[in-house]
């Protein structure tokens, strides 16, 4: 189907399913013509940002794994790709994408939402696996950046710009990343956590201890918080480590090992999916970012009193400050967490996301907050990426005056 | 070469100004220091260099150079490898080596804020104290290592975004920066994820400013990710009667899922001309020598270390050593470290290249490469991180010969298309500079340059801000060194 006669998608419920490169292209420079925004939020982020205008196109990309170059642990793939089908498709060779992700996100909307959770302890996140990538421009042109080799620094890392856009600045449709050998085993310790101060102090030298473990997260589900550690590597590194923990844990009860469970690494990607399904049909959802060394205390400030909210979740990462809470929270409830993050962040640093809010507190929860300094010219470059604002218009930065959407109307201020 | 005088430019006394008598340098002689980095292949006497102390001041210069119209390139200490921080045209250096403070070492967040002159063990050092004096039972670090790093400022790591010898399992310089503030042409500052926060919202600003070669503005501040420097180690090296062998090793590792931290290959005129210089006690009749090291969890590594062992036979290793003495071990580092300074005693100059390729194709592609300095009578040596499949083929030559200078030019131009053609890149991390400027074209199309070119205007719409470096530039084009002008500048029209 060429680009010149492709089916015009208009309504929000309908999605156009794009084959190739070639009818990316189309569908771009149909969007270019009818000043129609060209939408993608994802199947996880869809309510992270401002809604998106009410005309527009919603579009799917195809995928696949196009090439594995197994030697060379790096694959390339198109981002339509689910990374469950990418799973799948390294796991006979024994290799993975080390990308906590549920099966049924796209390759790409894991790099344009940057998703990352406990592995990137041990792995890094999409920035530091991404080697490459095509993505198409405002002006419908097919960019390739970056490559296949490991190592790179030819002209702009506009691969890792990308990271992270929320999918403002151009459609990324392929992608090649380092891919990691499946490790023999997972082992993971679970902890009773009862104090969470000591688990601010206790960070670093566990990270400089050989019980630093490659994935980490702690999480609160009603009835006290819980740490998962999980060891991955040959069955005797994992018993090494399993050992040094509980050195390194001593006699101080302030955290206590309450359970191992070992597991083939296909095994613990699904736990780890259960575990966070609740996000996904949380009616509330904000993530938060604080600086690493205060995860313990923030959670405990967010739980302290939680007989309001019964039914809070919190996700966090302490080794990097990330935090993830929400649950079935009625409009009452969210401003409540609201406030409580406000409290806390506003004087000691820190950002919130709303991924997902019920809908009598839209008007009152800005989707970000505060507003990052580098606003002013993450704006620019998307008037230069995408000078008529044709992608996810006004989702975090603001729409533009080519907007023909509306979504002005809730664009975002922008600092001085 | 003799001095050129220069005119007086009215930009000097704004300067003057802007950071004190004492922070610019404006007399042609003094000039001289600067007029190149570590290719001097690509020379251009600056205006001035002004030596700020605080990003204000860098602001206040760039407002100056502004309103002069003036050129603008950011130097650390000049150990760059690609000519980006030369000023050429009437340009002015501002050179970060003052702003050497480590203003936060934030042990519980893990994480370093400095000024961009500080000096890569500078930063590591003073952590590795602190972390001493805070009894813990291990050090952090600034990890990126590259070979340069006594003499390299952090800034000047971040705009290159530098490699180095343990890059392959822990990162480059971008992996390893969280927030930048960087000053603007236009003297405005720019704080993107400037906090003690490990991630932000948007577009990952940090990652484009990591090696954009100064040519979006100064760097003056970064905010530096701290990890554990790992303590225990073992290492090995193999010893081969081809380098196509050990390259073989180095692919059958990776396949193999072991990541070692470093896999380091030099051949054996490398070997021997390391051997003689500092007596190491490696076979002089060796073809290669892989060095690898892993790190980790102790009781493991001796099954890694095996791992290598066999893997190194595996591929006709005629010896192989492992150690796990730290003072055999810094004796091996800094044997590969010192390579490059032995080189002079086989070649009176060398030009090295620097490519990556993906590491599969590693063993063939040495012999390929090989073939082309042949071809250009030329004798190339090689010391490089083979893990990541990043080359560095030494093209040794006579800088005295112009005739050889120019198959230098020729052979490097070629290697470098060879290396595209198999999938590679044409630097890996050095940077392109102007040294590259001509294999841009060929490495991405022309939409890709437009794209570049279009970024590059959202930061420096005057276009003065390391003009010419890193993306081809209508408005400045630099002529390097001609071979047969060996002791003329190079310059800009």
């Amino acid at each position: 189907m060429s680009g010149e006669n492709m089916r015009d998608v208009a309504s929000a419920g309908m999605c156009q399913d794009v084959a190739s490169t070639e009818e990316l292209a189309g569908l771009v420079r149909q969007a270019l013509a009818k000043r129609r925004p060209l939408v993608d939020y994802g199947v996880a982020h869809g309510g992270l940002g401002h809604a998106p205008p009410a005309l527009h196109t919603r579009f799917r990309l195809r995928g696949a794994t196009i090439q594995h170059y197994l030697a060379d642990c790096t694959v390339r793939a198109a981002t339509g790709i689910t990374m469950g089908q990418l799973a799948a498709a390294l796991a006979p060779h024994r290799q993975f994408v080390p990308i906590d992700a549920d099966d049924d996100l796209t390759l790409g909307e894991c790099i344009v939402h940057n998703v990352y959770g406990p592995l990137r302890q041990g792995y890094g996140m999409m920035r530091d696996l991404l080697l490459g990538l095509r993505y198409l421009d405002g002006q419908g042109r097919d960019i390739r950046v970056g490559g296949r080799t490991v190592k790179n620094v030819a002209g702009y890392d506009v691969t890792r710009l990308l990271v992270g856009s929320l999918g403002e600045l151009g459609i990324v449709h392929e992608a090649t990343l380092r891919t990691y050998a499946m490790p023999e085993q997972t082992l993971e310790a679970h902890l009773a956590v009862i104090d969470l101060s000591a688990m601010d102090e206790r960070i670093t030298p566990w990270l400089l201890s050989d019980a630093r473990s490659q994935s980490l997260s702690v999480e609160w589900r009603g009835r006290g918080w819980r740490a998962y550690l999980g060891y991955f590597g040959p069955i005797k590194a994992c018993a090494t480590q399993l050992r040094a923990l509980e050195e390194f844990l001593g006699p101080t009860r302030r955290m206590l090992l309450s359970d191992t469970k070992t597991a083939m690494a296909q095994e613990h990607r699904q736990e780890t999916s259960r575990r966070r399904s609740w996000r996904r049909q949380a009616t509330a959802l904000v993530k938060i970012l604080i600086p690493p060394a205060t995860t313990g205390a923030f959670c405990a400030a967010l739980t302290a009193g939680v007989r309001n909210a019964p039914s809070l979740r919190i996700d966090a990462l302490p080794a990097f400050g990330c935090v993830f809470a929400g649950g079935d929270l009625d409009a009452g409830a969210t401003l409540q967490l609201e406030a409580r993050i406000q409290q806390w962040i506003g004087p000691r640093g820190g950002m919130r996301i709303w991924h997902q809010r019920p809908a009598e507190t839209v008007p009152q929860l800005a989707p970000v907050a505060p507003t990052p300094s580098d606003m002013p010219m993450l704006v620019r470059l998307k008037r230069i990426m995408d000078p008529q604002g044709i992608f996810n218009p006004g989702r975090y930065l603001p729409a533009g005056d080519s907007d023909s959407s509306g979504a002005t109307s809730h664009a975002m201020e922008v600092p001085a | 070469m003799a001095a050129t005088v220069r005119a007086w430019h009215p930009v000097i006394d704004d300067l003057r100004r802007a950071v004190g008598d004492a922070n610019i340098l404006s007399d042609p002689d003094e000039l001289m220091v600067y007029e190149c980095d570590g290719f001097p292949v690509a020379k251009g006497l600056p205006i001035a260099v002004v030596f700020p102390t605080t990003t204000q001041q860098v602001s206040r210069c760039l407002q100056a150079l502004s309103k002069h119209d003036v050129q603008v390139v950011a130097r650390g200490s000049g150990t760059g490898l690609a000519g980006g921080c030369v000023a050429f045209g009437d340009g002015v250096l501002i050179a970060t080596s003052r702003m050497t403070t480590i203003e936060t070492i934030d042990l519980d967040n893990r994480l370093a804020v400095v000024q961009a002159g500080v000096r890569n063990t500078a930063l590591s050092d003073a952590v590795a104290a602190r972390c001493r004096a805070a009894g813990l039972a291990g050090a952090l670090h600034f990890s990126p290592d590259p070979s340069s790093q006594r003499a390299s400022t952090v800034g000047g790591n971040a705009a290159t975004n530098a490699g180095g010898i343990s890059t392959l399992k822990h990162g480059v310089t971008s992996n390893h920066i969280l927030g930048i503030e960087m000053v603007l042409p236009d003297g405005t500052i720019l704080q993107t994820r400037a906090d003690s926060l490990y991630d932000g919202i948007g577009a990952d600003l940090p990652g484009l400013i990591c090696g954009s070669e100064g040519t979006l503005g100064i760097i003056t501040r970064l905010w530096c990710r701290l990890v554990p420097k790992p303590a225990h180690f073992r290492t090995v090296y193999g010893v081969f009667a081809s380098t196509a062998d050990a390259c073989q090793t180095v692919s059958d590792t990776i396949a193999s899922g072991l990541m070692p931290a470093s896999m380091e290959i030099m051949d054996g005129a490398m070997v021997r001309v390391v051997e003689d210089a500092f007596h190491y006690g490696f076979p002089t009749d060796a073809q290669a020598l892989l060095l690898m090291e892993v790190d980790g969890v102790a009781e493991v590594l001796d099954a890694e270390l095996e791992t290598l062992v066999q893997l190194c036979r595996k591929n006709r290793a005629s010896d192989v050593k492992f150690c796990s003495d730290p003072k055999r071990r810094a004796e091996l580092w800094s044997a590969r470290k010192k390579a490059f300074g032995a080189i002079g005693r086989i070649s009176r100059s060398y030009c090295t290249q620097d490519a990556c390729i993906p590491r599969s194709l590693l063993a063939q592609a040495v012999v390929d490469i090989g073939q082309i300095g042949a071809r250009h009578g030329l004798k190339i040596t090689s010391v490089f991180h083979a893990g990541d499949g990043n080359v560095h083929p030494i093209l040794l030559f006579d800088e005295e010969k112009p005739a050889q200078v120019q198959c230098v030019l020729r052979a490097s131009t070629e290697i470098l298309e060879y290396c595209i053609s198999i999938g590679g890149t044409i630097t890996g991390e050095h940077g392109v500079g102007v040294e590259k400027l001509h294999l841009m074209n060929r490495l991405f199309g022309d939409d890709t340059i437009d794209a570049f070119t279009a970024i590059k205007a959202a930061f420096d719409p005057q276009h003065r801000c390391n003009e010419g470096k890193l993306i081809p530039s209508d408005r400045v084009r630099i002529e390097l060194l001609r071979p047969t002008t060996l002791n003329s500048p190079g310059g800009a029209s």
